[in-house]
């Protein structure tokens, strides 16, 4: 059985998505506490793999960004950027047999906006199908999942 | 600038699988510039290959450090503050970085992590091509300042050998002709003359004809 409260999520994102700012952030935090960390950036394009890699090795299940909309980042390319970023992470992991899926991109929508807890709430749904991630070994699984 | 890519990391895997405690050691220079061993990347393989081992359950210790450069003794000599823990080095420098540090540590493994590739200059974000191959006898001034052997595809030194199309290699269409680019660039400095001359097969005694090749340098000497 899944344990929504063990799953982690790391979720990157842009600055300039909807209802991103500090305070609304500060209260994701209190209602996600045990399970997504945020990592706001200015941009997506700041994104390295590196940062996505170190959160699944450390802590996640998986490791999301949200980045805007093609045409529509305030610094032209970050976007673009982002998602090359994102498809050479997921080929890293994909050459360790961990499932591409860990890592995602969610891109919002320039016509229908939605705002940064939406999108984190759509993005935990996901993780939550792929179960624990075997990167971060048998000690994240609590004893329900460890069959004892 | 020596350019490199990463092995497979199947590959990497296999070659570490011997060992407990591996360095995993970057190198800030040539492999930096062009993506593929600098401190950026060095990190990246560490994580993975932690992850990997995890997977794997396996009982292993993978830590990581860049030096500014490998192939240069100064700079190596700073692992012996480190070094003595780990079993084996897996080094993300070039050929001469890998072969510096296992000079300078005989009795530690030093495993490459990068194939070498070429002499080359950074054309784009993202790209790198070739455009020296250390010859040890340099001609670009006959030809323009284009090397005919790195940039040609058939090391023609008399072209152009009349098979591109729109200025582009009929070899490869992806790169442009070499000798196009000869003939444009002495054209534009009215040195088309230089084209007169015949040119003799290249003497490649000055690349590997006696061996490895050193360079000894005695006002640099201490």
């Amino acid at each position: 059985m899944i344990n929504a409260k063990r799953r982690k999520l790391a979720l990157f994102y842009c600055q300039n998505v909807p209802e991103s700012r500090e305070k609304d952030r500060q209260a994701l935090e209190e209602v996600y506490s045990e399970t997504i960390s945020f990592f706001p950036m200015p941009c997506s394009g700041r994104v390295e793999p590196v940062h996505l890699l170190r959160a699944l090795e450390e802590f996640a299940d998986a490791a999301y960004v949200i980045a805007c909309p093609d045409g529509a980042c305030r610094n032209f390319e970050g976007n673009l950027r982002a998602k090359k970023r994102i498809e050479r992470t997921k080929s890293i992991i994909e050459s360790i047999g961990l499932e591409r899926e860990r890592v995602g991109l969610m891109v919002c929508s320039k016509e229908n906006p939605r705002p940064l807890a939406v999108l984190a709430r759509e993005i935990m749904d996901r993780v939550l199908s792929l179960g624990p991630s075997p990167a971060l070994g048998p000690e994240a699984l609590d004893d329900e999942e460890k069959g004892i | 600038m020596i350019t490199g890519e990463q092995k497979p990391v199947e590959e990497i895997r296999r070659m570490i699988a011997p060992y407990k405690r591996i360095l995993v050691l970057g190198c800030g220079s040539c492999v930096a510039e062009c993506a593929s061993g600098g401190e950026k990347e060095t990190a990246m393989l560490a994580s993975a290959l932690r992850m990997a081992a995890r997977m794997n359950d396996e009982d292993v210790v993978i830590e990581e450090m860049t030096l500014d450069r490998q192939c240069v003794m100064e700079f190596v000599i700073q692992l012996d503050k480190v070094i003595d823990p780990y079993d084996a080095v897996l080094s993300l420098g070039c050929g001469a970085g890998v072969q510096a540090v296992a000079d300078m540590y005989p009795e530690v493994p030093i495993i490459p992590g990068l194939n070498t590739e070429f002499l080359g200059e950074t054309k784009a974000q993202g790209v790198w091509a070739e455009t020296c191959l250390g010859c040890g006898d340099c001609m670009l001034y006959d030809f323009g300042g284009i090397c005919p052997l790195a940039r040609c595809s058939k090391q023609i030194l008399n072209g152009p050998c009349g098979g591109s199309v729109d200025g582009r290699c009929e070899v490869n269409p992806d790169i442009p002709c070499a000798w196009q680019l000869i003939i444009d660039r002495l054209d534009k400095f009215g040195t088309l003359d230089r084209l007169e001359e015949i040119y003799p097969p290249k003497d490649w005694s000055t690349k590997q004809g006696g061996g490895p090749r050193k360079i000894i340098r005695e006002d640099q000497q201490k």
